[in-house]
């Protein structure tokens, strides 16, 4: 009977084919760590927000006489309206948590390498729908912080030379953060995570064409790779698990430790806060768009922050394949990177009154751009080195291979160009 | 990886302590119910003439544990579900103090140091050398000293003030978060459920993988 059922559906909707394509005969590599559950683990948190988010909408009103208590009345009369709205608001922190490890993930093993470049540049279209996404959501409950914030991170729009104001202006749908602004943000905050789940899929179908990377950075031969189900299916369920528990001890035992006091007295935009700080998950960015001395220069600098990671690819120059496994050089370069990212992050959190603070801001605003900038010559400079010191065969083998394709490609070329003249 | 992370957690939670910038004096808030009725006495006859408490409702105290003559004698004319308004009008609030003090409803979680600010600033009131009030958390307060800290003389006195503002602030962390006992007492089960289920799930996912042999 459902072998009946499949067979039917099967001659009208390729579900059995999906199935076998996406899961039960997809080709992982069996040598993958448990980093590598980071990108189910996103997909879930997407989930868990999507669902949380719609259960807060149906007791949200986004009016600025209105969301703030209506922030409280979920808070102490719907049923469980705390465990909704603690659940969403720690969310959005897990989600940027675990995204930022998938990203670490990808940057330590040099999964953004050929050919995975179209998979890594639809990931960083889904960092900035995030980013966008939660920036969106922090203004709805209309707090001093969320006012604020959102007055300060609008006004950068200002930067943009002839139409700065005039986008700020159509940001806002007002000259001042207001009710237009409360609405539109609600409306596109609604909005977007649809947009990402659309991303989410493009982002699969690149993956599911060339596969996941893995540890070694190098291609593995087919006996190497076991199916995604079960083996992966289990693995990414064990690590939900324990995800799962972090996460319910920070929204039954610590909800609002990552929250700013100053959110808890409603948006008074007559009042400004003693010291305006973004949400955890933008500090780095805010401290480098602070460490810049001018306007124009902090907005194209905070930028170029996010969007550098797309260069990747280009930057790194290595025939070695991967990233850290054959690399103590690059993988030096990630530590670095790690460090000096979090230093920013600590300077961002830091009211901007220290000259000493202003200068570690600045000084880790350069190094968090020379690792990218370097990294052309940097990547060079180790692979000679290395293949001077001697690499593993299997590795060498692969570059000398590299080499002969690129020769006889060169080879062809200039055959043809030579039958030409 | 590990030492890494090992590295970032203790710098985010040396991040955290930068944060803390002034040292207030620890409330130690108490969460139990006689803590929270003795602070509700004191909240209803020590501020409520003037501030309100406007996401908490009279039924709210009934449904807490307050006896319902006691509830009646602080409502007055007020229904049951009218929320806490201050028995002095916000026009009369203006002309005395310039200033509509804030609503107390979500005060433990308003300010940087949430319980310990609230606490250090019901004891942190003293009279200055030319005889005037000030307060050591927040200098340009314009609420009196209700609590009588500046004019304490000796260490009983002293001890009783501070074990009414604990009582305050038990009473008004209890306002800013109603379910939070609740919370805690579901947060134990879901978490010793998941601990369950994830252990299990470990040992499948084992018991899966045994079926592929390592070169």
């Amino acid at each position: 009977m459902a072998n009946n059922i499949m067979n039917w559906i099967d001659k009208r909707f390729p579900a059995t084919e999906f199935i076998k394509h996406s899961l039960t005969e997809y080709p992982t590599p069996k040598n993958l760590s448990y980093w590598w559950n980071f990108g189910s683990l996103a997909g879930i948190v997407l989930l868990l927000q999507l669902i949380t988010g719609i259960f807060l909408a149906m007791h949200y009103k986004a009016d600025v006489e209105l969301s703030f208590n209506s922030i409280q009345h979920i808070m102490r009369d719907v049923n469980y309206g705390w465990l909704l709205r603690y659940m969403h608001a720690t969310g959005a922190s897990a989600f940027f948590f675990v995204i930022f490890t998938h990203m670490a993930r990808t940057l330590y093993y040099g999964s953004y390498r050929a050919p995975r470049e179209l998979l890594w540049w639809t990931g960083q279209g889904l960092l900035l729908l995030l980013m966008a996404t939660a920036f969106m959501g922090y203004l709805l409950p209309w707090g001093q912080m969320s006012f604020w914030g959102a007055t300060v991170i609008t006004n950068l729009f200002k930067a943009i030379p002839f139409v700065g104001d005039s986008i700020v202006t159509l940001l806002r749908g007002d000259f001042t953060v207001g009710d237009p602004t409360l609405t539109r943000f609600f409306a596109l905050h609604y909005l977007m995570p649809f947009v990402i789940v659309g991303a989410v899929l493009i982002h699969l179908v690149a993956l599911h064409t060339v596969k996941s990377s893995n540890p070694t950075g190098l291609e593995l031969p087919a006996k190497d790779n076991i199916p995604f189900h079960p083996y992966f299916t289990i693995k990414d369920l064990f690590g939900l698990g324990v995800f799962l528990i972090f996460y319910s001890v920070f929204v039954f035992f610590i909800p609002t430790s990552l929250m700013e006091a100053a959110n808890n007295i409603p948006a008074n935009p007559m009042v400004t806060p003693n010291h305006i700080v973004p949400e955890w998950y933008f500090l780095p960015f805010y401290a480098i768009l602070r460490s810049v001395p001018s306007l124009v220069g902090g907005v194209v600098a905070m930028g170029l922050s996010v969007v550098i990671f797309a260069f990747l690819p280009f930057l790194d120059r290595s025939r070695i394949p991967g990233g850290a496994r054959y690399r103590p050089v690059y993988k030096a370069q990630f530590y670095v990177f790690m460090t000096v990212t979090i230093v920013l992050g600590c300077v961002g959190y830091r009211p901007p009154t220290s000259a000493a603070i202003a200068i570690v801001g600045q000084i880790a605003t350069v190094m968090y751009f020379g690792s990218f900038l370097l990294l052309p010559f940097i990547s060079k400079m180790e692979e000679r080195w290395l293949i001077k010191r001697g690499l593993p065969a299997i590795v060498m083998a692969l570059i000398n291979e590299e080499a002969a394709e690129i020769e006889k490609h060169k080879q062809k070329k200039n055959q043809r160009n030579g039958v030409k003249s | 990886m590990k030492v890494f992370l090992k590295i970032a957690l203790l710098c985010s939670l040396s991040a955290a302590a930068w944060g803390a910038e002034e040292n207030f004096e620890q409330a130690n808030v108490e969460t139990t119910l006689p803590a929270i009725k003795r602070g509700a006495d004191e909240v209803m006859g020590n501020c409520h003439a003037c501030h309100t408490l406007k996401y908490i409702k009279y039924r709210d105290l009934v449904a807490l544990g307050i006896s319902q003559a006691k509830v009646d004698g602080w409502r007055g004319d007020e229904p049951m579900d009218a929320p806490l308004k201050a028995q002095m009008s916000e026009a009369d609030a203006m002309a005395a103090f310039n200033k509509v003090p804030p609503d107390l409803s979500l005060m433990s979680q308003a300010r940087d140091g949430g319980v310990n600010y609230l606490y250090s600033y019901l004891i942190g009131y003293f009279n200055k050398p030319d005889g005037t009030l000030s307060n050591h958390i927040f200098a340009e307060t314009k609420m009196p000293d209700m609590l009588g800290m500046s004019n304490a003389t000796d260490e009983v006195q002293k001890t009783a003030i501070k074990a009414k503002a604990r009582d305050i602030v038990s009473f008004l962390n209890w306002t800013t978060d109603p379910h939070a006992a609740e919370r805690i007492q579901l947060g134990k089960y879901v978490i010793a459920y998941l601990i369950v289920i994830t252990t299990l799930l470990y040992l499948v996912k084992r018991q899966i993988w045994a079926r592929i042999k390592y070169k």
